[in-house]
């Protein structure tokens, strides 16, 4: 066993996005920090991977539009190299009649598309764009701000609140009304009362369902979708974002970010145990036995695996190990990439460069409330939906740095590249094995937009699937789920990932949580990454280490 | 009515929860050792949880909007007593207040008939299903002990919610009120912004200082109140209050007792409350077929037979069966067609679930009632046929009951009050909101509060 030779400031487990978010941070703060990926690349689910030679796609996740704009600047990505694309198109959801329902990144677009099928849903959806807008204003509010600590509230704590208070009054009483009542509603009823267009409340009631293993009728579904506008552009349509090259820009940027404060990452090295002293955590120790000293723990990773996996069980107690063992991880969602010979048709957008530059937004299959909720009732019972909820992006149409040109006289060379979010995909499977049945997702995948875009399966010429068990052993994301913790009423705010370690320190000492499974949870917001940092500097300061 | 216990028959078994502590801890010991031992800390936990809940169910609702702090004294109360919770008791009851019934229970057991029979609780009522969010809350009404009788007993025409009316009515004549039946109110009369009185069908009018309706809110708002009084946005609201009823009734006179192939004969076990719920999947299942506008083709069934309780509901030797359903959605798909066109194929559903256990239930059934949610609209004036006069959803609890900004008993028009199940604390917990409201009539008018 290796000696430790220096003991750091802090080490960050995991190089997920968020990890990288708080490394980056504490490190401009003037700590020693070493981040330890298990994996040999880093990013976590925000990564760019290449699926045939030359054509380099998103690997799970696509879009970045989530992402905080305070963090880009106070880290100052965009000088280490992050530039955002974003299509005017921001969603295209095409429906087996041939028509389709098309949200454009200008809202008078958007109606203008809506008159045609009705004309109470053209009227409503600026007010409808408006209410979310409002509505994620303050959920953004709540998620920049650490839950409270109900025991001993602090005067930070009190300001907190009297801010939160000021917003929640500032949102008038209409809205200060919706938000505790819509809150907890299911998206479906949520969608319903501005929309009478079974397509249109689908698509846009993806985005309630995505990533979690409830359907449109689950109450709470609402905030999922209020949340996935909160802090963002996205209003009723959602963000569509691109990084140029990949969502792995990103996190190359945050590594530059990073390494330029002098913080160091170390690739290939899992952590498998946190260790303890006196009842505060001291370091870590990787699968290879090496022993890492340091004065402080930031997990990236999941809550689930780092309370039940890496910390000894004496030291957490049979109450905190039997609640953590519970944090529910239910992974729905499978990874389709391909490599295209061309740009796929979509009849209800047409050929060319018009019916092209449809394609440029995220493309959803979700055609109708039934439609996500039948997709969705296939899961119970351990079953890949039969007719899923797709999610495909064609982000080599904007980024012309994804695929390299091909040879001269290459025949089926990638030309294009197209990423696939599939729901729902359970990670518990009744029958048989997520081994054996890996390959019939991306047939699954394709059988399911081949009525929308004849053809489409032809053009394949590369192709990659990411299982909810791949997500799991590849990416460490218990469960395969995305967000670390369903993000669902029972895991929200104070009581995320469980109520007493809100507060991004887990029940050790000195053993913090900086990822997805922290408030305000999932998707690529790097927001965990910078509350975590903020509580940790605050700690560090008064501690004088 | 008194209840000896749950009776769950299963194809060749049966689970069987009794009142005696021990022989029940006995029965789950067969099923999962595990699951006996969590049994009692579960136990023991939802006791607590119900301690620290009930007073909960007493609050006038404040209106979170509102700037008066007074309304917000009885929430300082209850914040003082949570912290005085353990920490797992703390997280436990956040859990409770967002979780399914199923993912609830998953935490302690692992026995799927158990999870499923004490999931039903969670779903009673409601238009969700067992892995709802939202559904864990009312496994708790479970150990206020108020519940249960109410709904077990509801529909019955003698004995059991009969004759605790009865006895309400008896306590209301003795301190002096006066009880007119077969007195329907056509209209709420008000004069500008009051409400003075009511109008008969008849056409007689009765004028008085405050009216209390304890009908839902949607037939108090849209169908007693002259239209153009309220605020169009506020009539908005009303009708986005949802009820969407989901249970269904049927009643049997049988010749003889059921006889379950998992146990038969006569015994014990048919005291108590029969519970048709084998497994979680089961349960989801027939939310499933709900969720699409039918009704469920395998359902949930709770029954009892009351006749073995009080043999004075049938002549001798006979006896009548009571069945509780779900799910029978009040909005059928429209392929459907009506209720009416559906009554009898529903009612043969739920014969035929029950002769899965207990084949000779076919041959003993003397007449056969079945009672849809709109015959129970029609019937029992509920709208939409929900038992608890809105869906106990968790948007449509508290201060959203039945409608922001309105949950305080207090209605729009002056004088005119709601004290129904419309109101906080919901449906199913017997005279919480009639009480409640009216101690704030009482209060408001600055009279001594019993």
């Amino acid at each position: 066993m290796a000696v430790a030779r220096r003991t750091w400031d802090a080490v960050v487990i995991g190089a997920g996005h968020n990890g990288l978010v708080a490394a980056a941070y504490l490190a401009r703060a003037g700590l020693s920090v070493l981040v330890l990926e298990r994996s040999s690349r880093i990013g976590g689910i925000a990564a760019t991977v290449e699926v045939k030679a030359g054509a380099r796609v998103p690997a799970v996740a696509h879009t970045v539009g989530r992402f905080k704009p305070s963090v880009v600047r106070e880290l100052g990505l965009r000088s280490h190299g992050l530039a955002f694309v974003a299509p005017d198109v921001r969603v295209f959801a095409p429906d087996p009649d041939g028509s389709a329902i098309t949200l454009y990144d200008d809202i008078r677009w958007t109606v203008e598309g809506l008159r045609a099928r009705s004309g109470h849903d053209a009227a409503n959806y600026t007010g409808f764009d408006r209410l979310v807008r409002s509505l994620g204003r303050f959920l953004a509010e709540l998620g920049n701000s650490a839950p409270p600590d109900i025991h001993a509230p602090s005067l930070a704590d009190a300001l907190t609140g009297l801010k939160l208070g000021r917003t929640f009054r500032g949102l008038g009483k209409h809205d200060s009304r919706s938000i505790l009542r819509v809150l907890p509603m299911a998206i479906a009823d949520f969608v319903a009362e501005s929309f009478e267009t079974d397509a249109l409340r689908g698509v846009l009631a993806t985005r309630g369902i995505q990533n979690t293993a409830m359907g449109p009728w689950s109450a709470g579904t609402t905030a999922v979708f209020l949340a996935d506008s909160a802090g963002n552009d996205g209003g009723a349509a959602g963000q569509t974002v691109y990084a140029r090259g990949g969502p792995g820009a990103l996190s190359a940027a945050l590594a530059t970010a990073l390494k330029t404060a002098g913080g160091e990452i170390r690739t290939d090295a899992e952590v498998v145990q946190v260790t303890t002293h006196d009842g505060r955590a001291s370091g870590v120790v990787l699968a290879s036995g090496e022993e890492i000293a340091a004065r402080i723990v930031v997990a990236g990773a999941d809550p689930k695996r780092v309370l039940t996996k890496l910390i000894d069980p004496v030291t957490l107690g049979p109450g905190l190990r039997w609640r953590a063992a519970n944090i529910r991880t239910p992974g729905t969602v499978a990874k389709i990439n391909l490599a295209l010979a061309g740009v796929p048709v979509f009849s209800a957008a047409g050929k060319g460069p018009e019916g092209e530059r449809l394609l440029r937004g995220r493309i959803v299959i979700a055609p109708g409330i039934d439609y996500i909720e039948r997709a969705f009732d296939a899961s119970k019972y351990g079953e890949i939906s039969p007719a899923p909820y797709l999610e495909a992006t064609i982000p080599s149409l904007l980024d012309s740095t994804l695929v390299d040109p091909p040879a001269a006289g290459a025949r089926r060379a990638a030309r294009h590249v197209m990423s696939i979010h599939l729901q729902y995909a359970p990670y518990a499977l009744r029958q048989g094995s997520w081994a054996d049945r890996r390959g019939e997702l991306a047939d699954l995948a394709l059988s399911t937009l081949e009525p929308y875009a004849p053809g489409i399966t032809k053009l394949v010429v590369g192709r990659q699937v990411l299982s909810p068990l791949d997500l799991e052993t590849d990416y460490g994301l218990t469960g395969g789920h995305p967000y670390h913790a369903e993000p669902s009423l029972d895991s929200f705010f104070l009581w995320r990932p469980l109520l007493g370690s809100a507060r991004y320190r887990l029940p050790v000492d000195g053993l913090y949580l900086a990822g997805s499974g922290a408030h305000p949870g999932g998707g690529i917001t790097g927001i965990p990454g910078q509350n975590a940092a903020r509580e940790i500097l605050s700690d560090w300061k008064k501690r004088r280490h | 009515l008194p209840l000896d216990g749950t009776f769950t028959p299963l194809q060749g078994d049966h689970l069987w929860r009794v009142n005696d502590h021990g022989r029940t801890i006995r029965e789950l010991r067969r099923w999962s050792k595990l699951d006996a031992e969590a049994y009692e800390e579960y136990g023991q936990l939802m006791v607590e949880m119900a301690r620290f809940i009930k007073p909960i169910l007493s609050i006038v609702p404040p209106d979170p909007t509102g700037l008066d702090p007074r309304q917000f004294a009885p929430l300082a109360g209850l914040a003082r007593s949570f912290q005085r919770l353990p920490q797992k008791q703390q997280a436990v009851f956040f859990q409770l207040m967002t979780m399914s019934a199923a993912d609830f229970l998953a935490q302690w057991f692992e026995t799927d008939p158990l999870k499923a029979t004490m999931s039903a609780s969670g779903i009673i009522g409601t238009y969700q299903g067992v892995k709802s969010p939202g559904t864990a809350y009312v496994l708790l009404h479970h150990y206020m002990g108020e519940i249960d009788g109410a709904f077990r007993a509801w529909g019955i025409p003698r004995g059991g919610t009969g004759g605790v009316s009865e006895a309400i009515g008896s306590a209301a004549r003795a301190q002096g009120a006066e009880i007119r039946l077969e007195a329907p109110v056509a209209r709420i009369i008000t004069r500008g912004d009051r409400a003075v009185g009511v109008a008969l069908e008849s056409g007689e009018e009765i004028y008085a200082q405050h009216i209390l309706s304890s009908v839902d809110s949607r037939l108090t708002y849209l169908g007693l109140i002259e239209p153009g009084t309220l605020e169009p946005e506020f009539e908005e609201e009303v009708r986005r209050f949802k009820f969407r009823g989901s249970s269904g009734k049927v009643n049997l006179a049988v010749d003889r007792l059921p006889d379950f192939t998992c146990l038969p004969g006569e015994g014990e076990h048919l005291r108590g409350a029969i519970s048709y719920s084998a497994s979680i999947e089961d349960m989801e299942r027939a939310y499933d077929d709900a969720k699409y506008g039918h009704w469920s083709r395998r359902p949930y069934i709770d029954m009892i037979i009351p006749t073995l309780v009080d043999p004075s509901m049938a002549p001798p030797g006979k006896h009548v069966i009571s069945c509780f359903v779900q799910y029978a959605p009040y909005h059928l798909a429209p392929k459907l067609g009506s209720w009416d066109d559906n009554r009898e194929a529903f009612g043969d559903a739920v014969i035929d679930r029950i002769a899965e256990v207990a084949p000779n239930i076919r041959d003993i059934i003397l007449h056969r009632q079945v009672l849809t949610p709109l015959d129970i609209e029609r019937r029992f004036g509920l709208t939409e046929g929900n038992i608890f006069q809105g869906e106990l959803s968790l948007e449509q609890l508290f201060f959203n009951r039945p409608v922001p900004g309105y949950a305080r008993f207090r209605t729009p028009i002056k004088d005119l009050w709601l004290c129904g199940s419309a109101t906080h604390p919901g449906g199913g917990i017997m005279g919480a909101n009639g009480r409640i409201a009216a101690m704030e009539v009482l209060r408001a008018s600055g009279r001594k509060v019993a």
